[in-house]
């Protein structure tokens, strides 16, 4: 190939055609840096470390992309892999048409051993993704998409061209073929930025910067005594994206994997995040080029959302895609436009400080009263509480009874009201911040809190601690209870009947981090334990999240379809962790299973621990 | 267009009642209060005439204790100008013939085109507040008041029959309408509009100073109802049963 001489008319028409394209690149990736730059508050380099180490598990190894599509995700992953074998080759045919060539002819050649059978790995990786885009295409994956079908064809064609460049060509041969490989490397940088294929640049970068906490809703603080101007400041932000969010909407990549995971959207709804949380802020942010976008979304879908936060937990490119809190803040701060029972909730919430408007529990009077010498404050919940399922209250006892078999110490608090969780996800960030105030100063001495509700336990721990440090630390009653049990506190046996499934709550698994605790419970007392066929952080919601335990009408099926899978999975019993499933699985369950099977079981996990007990 | 809203504020209608110690009003205190339903669409109705017109006040006008405040705080933030407290304990508020005078004497030198009232409070439900205060004033009135149309000097009113029937009714202005609920979207209060109402005028009067009926109505006695439940196992066979479960809906239920 030494041999192989270009001209300078060539190489002036290479220099002008590399610098065009390569331009043209900077120019549109800058263009979309400078609206991510106007966005709010800064894109986050703590935790170093791990932040990279995210990279290299969700980039280079594809953890992501292939969990939940493994073929799709590894024929992707073959493409992907492909880039990088062939960084060093594109290179140096560049530098070959300058006629300054990186490396030894003998190199490339042995390179080639390695470069042509992954060749045919990438080839045969953009001919399956081609196959299933345009021959099986999928429905999330939306409308097809011409610049995919061009993005395939350069694709094949670089392979192809490559795997031709090695054979013993004759000088006129070798150079068409060198051309027709140069020309579509530079129509690809045409191309990437102006298409979803952005992602190749921006996907590394934004899973870098993604948020730890998940939900990553941004805190709205108001305070009341502000001046006008202040306030008016305030809210004019709640329209404005943050970077980070303005980075998610130039790397999506359009797969729609939110949109197949999200329940609303399962259930019938018209939430369909992909296009409601992301591709619709797209244009908005191009045209205006600025951030201020986000009173365009779509209302009616926010409404819909149970805040599940499956759709950001399954993107691959590191999308925070959820939106609902972004529109539910705008409709409740300054449009004041609220569902008529929200405010009804809103108004129970601000006269008595919990979800029912009522004065007074029985079961809070019931149990022991919080003082400083006791371990754990056991913070019930309006669910508990005020029995929003009244069957709840024995899951309450049978977690009692565990502590006390443990000689655990614990109180309730008498004016404990709510964490807030419904106010917060609703978007009435006024009422949530009344609650919190007093709830934070309820909690002023106790170091530990420990509730049966998971939505009480993301709200008092990680919501709360975004807007200013909190002294005690959260557990949900599953995390003491593996404690307990790993630590022979208490004593079960494997006697629980029948088939015993767990539902995994949204809360629980997703936004604390916890899938293993109450399956270490469940099976220390079953040896018949079968998981749901989406379980983990890849739970289905059950529908209640967001507020939507609250709503009166619902027109989707949201709500039943997690009950339907659990009967579907033939379990006799189904363990939750969260009060809400447990309301939402016996309102469905009864309804969805069939006449000839006996009732399924609906228990917490404290309710199976608690029955396999050996007291002495 | 200058419209008068008279807001009420009642127990939330979950709240769980207490006769209070004489037996003469409920226990208020832990009670969880709220806007009354029906003067909440009310007010609703009064806002969207008001942006509709583009002009006038909207004022609210509230009989009850100090707690009162926080509905009528309530409706500033939802967009009201200003509003007249007329300061009454119990058993001042029980009794809307005196409530009307009330009213009607702290809004004499106001120049109103319309009255709107909820149709009936949700505590004492005795639905007549509205149409007393109008004919005090010398408006026009109307009740079951669904649907409104602001004209000319006049003002067209859909207002609710019985059996789904309706009523279009044209009538002059100055009127004092009683407001049916579900005939608007009430809207929440915005962010904006809770702080600019901290500044909006509430002018505050005595019940006892306004009010020139001599002769309060009191309450003799209240009692909650205690409704139990009897549970009746019938038994035998299916002609005693049958026989049984007529005379039940004859003589027991009463079902002809
Ligand atoms: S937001 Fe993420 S999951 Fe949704 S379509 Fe875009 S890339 Fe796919
Ligand atoms: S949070 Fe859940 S319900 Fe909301 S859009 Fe995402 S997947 Fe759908």
């Amino acid at each position: 190939m030494d041999n192989f001489q270009f001209s300078s008319i060539e190489k002036i028409i290479l220099t002008l055609s590399t610098l065009t394209c390569l331009g043209s690149f900077s120019y549109e990736v800058w263009r979309r840096f400078k609206i991510v730059l106007k966005g709010r508050e800064s894109l986050p380099f703590d935790q170093f470390g791990k932040r990279c180490w995210r990279v290299v598990r969700e980039v280079l190894f594809h953890e992501k992309v292939m969990s939940g599509r493994f073929w799709p995700g590894l024929m992707h992953g073959l493409v992907f892999w492909g880039f990088l074998v062939f960084g060093l080759i594109t290179i140096n045919h560049f530098a070959t048409g300058f006629g300054v060539p990186l490396l030894s002819s003998s190199f490339h050649h042995a390179y080639s051993y390695f470069g042509i059978p992954f060749a045919i790995l990438v080839l045969i990786g953009i001919i399956a993704l081609a196959y299933r885009r345009f021959i099986t295409r999928p429905k999330y994956l939306g409308k097809t998409s011409p610049t995919s079908g061009l993005v395939a064809v350069f694709i094949a064609i670089l392979m192809l061209t490559y795997i031709f460049g090695e054979w013993d060509l004759s000088p006129l041969v070798w150079k068409i073929n060198w051309w027709l490989h140069t020309s579509v490397i530079l129509g690809f940088l045409w191309l990437v930025p102006r298409s979803k294929h952005l992602h190749l640049v921006l996907a590394p970068v934004n899973i870098f910067f993604k948020p730890f906490i998940l939900p990553d809703h941004t805190p709205v603080e108001i305070d009341l005594e502000a001046s006008e101007e202040e306030l008016d400041n305030m809210l004019a932000s709640l329209t404005k994206m943050t970077m980070n969010q303005a980075l998610d909407v130039f790397s999506c990549v359009e797969c729609g994997r939110c949109t197949e995971v999200c329940p609303a959207n399962r259930g019938g709804g018209i939430l369909d995040p992909k296009n409601h949380f992301m591709l619709d802020l797209r244009d908005p942010l191009m045209e205006t080029g600025d951030v201020d976008v986000l009173a365009q979304l779509n209302v009616e879908a926010g409404w819909e959302c149970t805040t599940c936060q499956a759709c950001t937990d399954v993107c691959p490119v590191g999308n925070n895609v959820e939106k609902s809190d972004e529109i539910r803040r705008l409709e409740v701060l300054v449009e004041g436009k609220v569902p008529q029972e929200y405010q009804k909730l809103f108004n129970n919430l601000q006269e008595s400080g919990n979800t029912e408007g009522a004065f007074s529990s029985p079961l809070a009077d019931s149990l022991p009263r919080y003082n400083s010498e006791m371990e754990y404050v056991l913070w019930l919940g309006c669910f508990a509480r005020y029995g929003l399922d009244p069957d709840f209250e024995n899951s309450v006892r049978s977690f009692t009874k565990i502590l006390d078999a443990a000689k655990v110490s614990y109180g309730v608090l008498e004016k404990e009201h709510c964490s807030g969780d419904p106010a917060n996800r609703l978007g009435d960030k006024l009422t949530f911040s009344m609650l919190r105030g007093h709830n934070v100063k309820e909690l002023g001495g106790a170091k530990k809190v420990v509730t049966l509700c998971p939505h009480c336990a993301v709200n008092l721990g990680s919501e709360y601690a975004k807007y200013g440090e909190i002294n005690y630390k959260v557990e949900h009653h599953t995390q003491v209870i593996e404690r307990l049990l790993n630590e022979d506190k208490i004593i079960v046996e494997k006697g629980e009947k029948g088939k015993v499934t767990f539902h995994d709550p949204c809360n629980l698994s997703r936004m604390m981090d916890e899938v293993d605790a109450p399956r270490k419970a469940i099976t220390s007392v079953t040896n018949d334990f079968m998981e749901l066929e989406e379980s983990g952080r890849k739970t289905l919601c059950c529908g209640a999240g967001g507020g939507l335990w609250w709503k009166k009408e619902t027109k989707g099926r949201t709500h039943l379809v997690r009950a339907e899978q659990v009967v579907e999975s033939g379990a006799d019993t189904v363990v939750t962790g969260c009060n809400f499933c447990y309301g939402m699985m016996k309102q469905g369950l009864g309804a969805l299973t069939p006449d000839d099977r006996s009732a399924i079981n609906v228990k917490d996990v404290a309710d199976i621990v608690a029955e396999n007990m050996i007291t002495s | 267009m200058n419209i008068c809203v008279l807001i009420k504020q009642v127990p939330g209608s979950e709240a769980q009642f207490n006769v209070s110690g004489d037996g003469s009003w409920i226990q208020e205190t832990e009670l969880p209060y709220e806007m009354n339903e029906s003067d909440n669409y009310a007010l609703e109705e009064a806002l969207q005439i008001r942006e509709q017109k583009g002009a006038g006040e909207v004022v609210i006008v509230s009989l009850g204790p100090d707690r009162c405040q926080k509905v009528i705080r309530e409706a500033l933030a939802k967009g009201a100008d200003r509003a007249i407290h007329i300061n009454a304990d119990a058993p001042y508020n029980t009794d809307p013939y005196s409530i009307a005078s009330a009213l009607a004497n702290a809004v004499k030198d106001e120049r109103f085109d319309l009255v709107l009232s909820g149709l009936q409070s949700d505590d004492l439900g005795f639905g007549q507040t509205g149409v007393i205060l109008g004919e005090m004033l010398g408006m026009t009135t109307a009740t079951l008041v669904v649907g409104t149309e602001v004209q000319e000097g006049k003002i067209k009113v859909k207002r609710e029959l019985e059996a789904g029937w309706f009523q279009w009714q044209t009538m002059d202005l100055p009127a004092s309408l009683a407001i049916q609920s579900g005939l608007n979207t009430p809207r929440y209060p915005s962010l904006k509009g809770i702080m600019t109402a901290k500044k909006k005028e509430i002018k505050k009067l005595n019940f006892v100073d306004i009010c020139n009926v001599d002769e309060l109505q009191s309450f003799a006695g209240l009692s909650v109802q205690h409704a139990e439940k009897q549970t009746e196992m019938i038994e035998g066979n299916i002609d005693q049963i049958v026989n049984r479960l007529v005379d039940v809906f004859k003589n027991e239920i009463r079902i002809n």
